[in-house]
């Protein structure tokens, strides 16, 4: 993407005010996205971001530029305007730039700038008809396809040059149900480090049924009772509850300045002894994982709690030095215009050994959440809240009736202690994380877990 | 290469390709933050960029394509890519190109003071957050966000029909947000300010501000789960306010995905709520001679004492309805569609402040923050279900903080159910979506969580 000379001189014009560290982040990237409302198409947005950011250190201080002028005076100008910023003296003052190549974990069969429009369109026809054709109740069908083709060139003053391609797809449906003058929604999204094959490894059908299926059931349930009570959370985008009540605060970001309620507490027992959870940016394919992350670190499976015992954080390279850690390939941005940062890749919840019918079974009165929306934390304090897209209230062992409207909030440490079951049934669902470095992918996962008590927001009193 | 002459080399490289009305919607952005950290800058960023945001007509349908760099290979993706997804569409929607106003309102959005602020003094605003902040109690364990920051904008958009305007605004914000501890309970306070005028930033004021709130929510415990009357803090009406804003869009109405069709004209809100939309609001975040599309701003209430007035149009709508275009047509980005939004969006005040409103609720909740409105609110039904803290009030009194509940209610009858509006009266940091303001707002009942 950029000649070694050019990079060389761009780095060392960073380094020029003493930093210590530089890095050139650069990336062009292909997105299209389509939507179809009703079956018929409304939109089609093809777009190109080009750009490119510099990063300099200086023990724990950082500077980032970006911008999207990559001629030789511009790059010259931004790394010599971005190292103004620091006061000190040169000296590094030769880099030996070193090609790093390396196995491919994500193979991509077929990259969808090379399919034609129409294809993606039948792919989301497909959908619209599975999902309309559902019930009576649907009255209306969104879907939109989205790919991305992100080529990155990462290279620094510590010699690394390396380039990573990562093509994404995904097809979200949106299937409202109306009854009367109310409205639901139900929600699917499957998502892939892919290429188009992708919609041959899925049964879009499938996912679009479930998704009418989900706002069909919720336009016809009644509000969740309030209140403070056990909660089984259904596996898959389940998941959302780990990466919000306690991922965040296992990340560097907040680790590293004590802004976390799980810093400086590597070996301490933060959770129930059935909870192992991991980030693994290494599974073959999937939508958070990458080959490297956007430092040109290698991406890893990271342990982050064992049998309820705190082993590890994620981790990006500043924020390491800050910790004396090493970095573990969780250094991420959502473009050049954001310097990275420690996030999440795909992370979850490790299989127990419960079926999802002993839990249910084995649970008095409970709300059971099937599908979760989204979520956010304030990893300060640790407390999290999140919207139960599809819930349902059990009792005695049973499955009574679905209920709308649920929002769960509680503090991280104290879900994690307070989960009592954990189900075999490990899988996971398609999110976007946004924090400090934008909007990224991000798997979440879990099996079919119970928590003991959470608090319950609905809009009927406690039954 | 200026946004003019590319726009020349895409409208003629266009035509040869067949693509009839064609249209150019660019922007270029220059901006720089710092933040402090243990009295040393942490981070810094500085960044300039450009986008180009491109739709053409092939046959009857409008394609979208944009780019970052202004060169020739960008020229042939926008026109290739533009007719490419000209092609799929479907929907008979109309599409229209404006020509352009003969007259436009002036809006002054660019401070030239506040353009030429010194570095070195956002830098030490930055570092004086962060050192009031640590100075106002012994109870703040740190302060975790301490940052100022400035921004500048151009908008231009060109079309083939003759249209040619272009905008330019600014702004500058701080930030802090402090930890505070006692014993094992943690909390955090955060108070920012945005504007254009700097002299009006007070580091002091802000830090202590922001320590004091966390300090006030120390020893909070939770309420008993039932319906209780609410006190909205300004902040929180504000950002109820902008998570439904979308159902006043004339779009959504029209697709069945908002509750107000068919309620033009009739009282959708207490007789006390006047809602506005006030693109020429001298300083608004949101202000802006034109919209999306090239049309002319203009204010208009859309709530008017209870009754709904107006829906919030683009051209696409509003012919639809056989309106005129309110001006709200939006491009969120250059990569955007044309959708709708509002501009600056406000509760028109009223004439109690803050302490007043809390004597008038004498027993319930003041609500000073809700988590969870882009997961937990509802824009079609309405209905939200959020994380939530603030204060108990009993008899007319503060009696202690309040967190780990919910509110939960609709916001469709949390409009038929305002029952005192505030003088309190303040606006969000603007975002792609309009700027929202709202003083503080007594409602009648909300469902409450907690244990």
């Amino acid at each position: 993407m950029l000649n070694e000379r050019l990079v060389t001189d761009v780095l060392l014009a960073a380094l020029s005010s003493g930093g210590d560290f530089a890095e050139i982040f650069a990336e062009d990237t292909f997105n299209t996205s389509i939507k179809m409302v009703d079956g018929a198409i409304e939109q089609g947005v093809s777009g190109r971001d080009y750009g490119l950011g510099i990063r300099i250190f200086l023990g724990f201080k950082s500077v980032y530029a970006y911008t999207n002028d990559t001629s030789r005076d511009n790059l010259m100008k931004v790394a010599l305007e971005a190292a103004a910023a620091l006061k000190g003296t040169t000296h590094i003052k030769s880099i030996v730039l070193a090609r790093e190549c390396f196995h491919k974990h994500h193979p991509i069969m077929l990259n969808p700038n090379y399919v034609k429009e129409k294809d993606k369109v039948d792919v989301m026809k497909q959908a619209h008809h599975a999902a309309s054709n559902y019930h009576e109740q649907i009255s209306q069908v969104i879907i939109n396809y989205l790919d991305k083709d992100q080529k990155v060139f990462i290279a620094n003053s510590e010699g690394l040059m390396i380039e990573d391609r990562r093509v994404r797809t995904r097809l979200a449906i949106n299937s409202i149900a109306t009854k009367g003058n109310e409205k639901q929604s139900g929600f699917n999204g499957p998502g892939a480090h892919m290429g188009f094959e992708f919609f041959d490894h899925i049964d879009v059908r499938e996912y679009a049924e479930d998704a009418s299926r989900s706002g069909v059931t919720m336009v016809n349930a009644d509000y969740a009772p309030s209140g403070k009570y056990p909660v089984i959370i259904e596996n898959e985008f389940g998941g959302v509850i780990f990466h919000e009540a306690c991922g965040h605060g296992l990340e560097a970001t907040a680790v590293a300045k004590g802004a976390s309620v799980f810093a400086g507490k590597i070996g301490e027992k933060v959770a129930s002894d059935l909870v192992t959870a991991v980030d693994d940016g290494t599974i073959p394919n999937a939508w958070g994982s990458q080959n490297i992350d956007d430092e040109g670190a290698k991406t890893q499976r990271n342990v982050l709690i064992e049998n309820g015992i705190l082993k590890g954080y994620m981790i990006d390279k500043l924020n390491a030095r800050r910790m004396g850690m090493d970095p573990t390939g969780n250094g991420r941005r959502q473009s050049y215009k954001f310097a990275p940062t420690s996030r999440m890749t795909n992370t979850f919840i490790c299989a127990g050994t419960s079926t999802r019918e002993e839990i249910i079974s084995n649970t008095e009165h409970a709300l059971y959440a099937k599908k979760l929306g989204g979520g956010s934390v304030n990893p300060a304090t640790g407390e999290f809240n999140f919207a139960v897209a599809e819930g349902y209230i059990v009792r005695n062992g049973k499955i009574e009736k679905p209920v709308r409207g649920a929002t769960l909030i509680g503090r991280g440490s104290d879900v994690l202690q307070k989960i009592d079951m954990v189900g075999s049934n490990l899988a996971t669902g398609q999110g976007m994380c946004g924090s400090l470095s934008g909007s990224i992918p991000a798997d979440v996962g879990q099996p079919t877990i119970r928590v003991s008590e959470l608090t319950v927001g609905g809009r009927k009193e406690a039954e | 290469m200026d946004f003019k002459e590319f726009k020349e080399l895409v409208f003629s490289a266009g035509k040869e390709q067949g693509l009839s009305d064609m249209e150019i919607y660019a922007t270029r952005s220059k901006a720089f933050r710092v933040k402090a950290y243990q009295e040393d800058v942490d981070d810094y960023s500085l960044s300039v960029v450009q986008g180009i945001g491109f739709r053409g007509r092939y046959g009857q349908k409008v394609g979208y394509a944009y780019v970052e760099t202004l060169d020739e290979d960008s020229v042939s993706f926008l026109i290739a890519k533009a007719k490419a997804n000209a092609q799929i569409i479907d929907s008979d929607d109309e599409i229209e190109f404006f020509a352009g106003a003969t007259n436009y309102p002036k809006i002054e959005a660019f401070n030239e003071i506040l353009a030429e602020l010194p570095t070195a003094e956002k830098i030490k605003s930055a570092l004086d957050l962060e050192k009031y902040a640590l100075a106002a109690d012994e109870r703040v364990s740190m302060v975790n966000w301490a940052a100022t920051g400035y921004s500048e904008g151009e908008v231009y958009i060109a079309n083939t029909k003759g249209l040619e305007q272009s905008f330019r605004s600014n702004g500058a914000y701080g930030i802090v947000s402090a930890v505070v501890q006692e014993g094992e309970q943690v909390k955090t306070g955060t108070r920012y300010f945005f504007g254009t005028d700097w002299s009006k930033f007070d580091a002091k004021y802000l830090a202590e501000e922001a320590v004091q709130e966390g300090i006030s929510l120390l020893n909070a415990g939770t309420v008993k789960s039932k319906d209780y009357r609410i006190l909205l803090r300004y902040d929180v009406a504000r950002e109820l306010l902008g998570t439904f804003a979308s159902v006043f869009s004339a779009e959504n109405v029209q697709k069945g995905l908002s509750l107000l069709a068919n309620k033009l004209n009739t009282d959708i809100a207490s007789p006390i709520v006047t809602l506005v939309d006030d693109p020429l609001l001298v300083h608004g975040g949101a202000s802006a001679p034109f919209d999306g599309e090239g049309v002319a701003t203009k204010t208009k209430k859309v709530i008017d004492s209870g009754k709904l007035t107006t829906y919030l149009h683009n051209l696409k709508t509003a012919k639809k309805d056989g309106v005129e275009s309110t001006g709200n047509a939006s491009r969120p980005s250059f990569k955007s569609t044309v959708s709708i939004s509002p501009t600056n969006f406000f509760i028109q005040p009223g004439k109690k402040d803050f302490n007043e409103l809390v004597r008038e609720l004498d027993t319930g909740l003041i609500i000073i923050s809700v988590q969870g409105t882009h997961s937990g609110a509802d824009s079609v039904s309405g209905d939200f279900s959020l994380g939530a803290y603030g204060y108990l009030v009993e008899d007319g009194e503060i009696s202690k903080p309040v967190d780990q509940i919910t509110i939960a209610g609709n916001f469709f009858e949390l409009l038929q159910n305002v029952e005192i509006i505030g003088s309190d009266l303040e606006f969000d940091v603007p975002g792609s979506f309009g700027s929202m303001g709202s003083p503080s707002l007594i409602i009648k009942s909300l469902a409450v969580s907690g244990d």
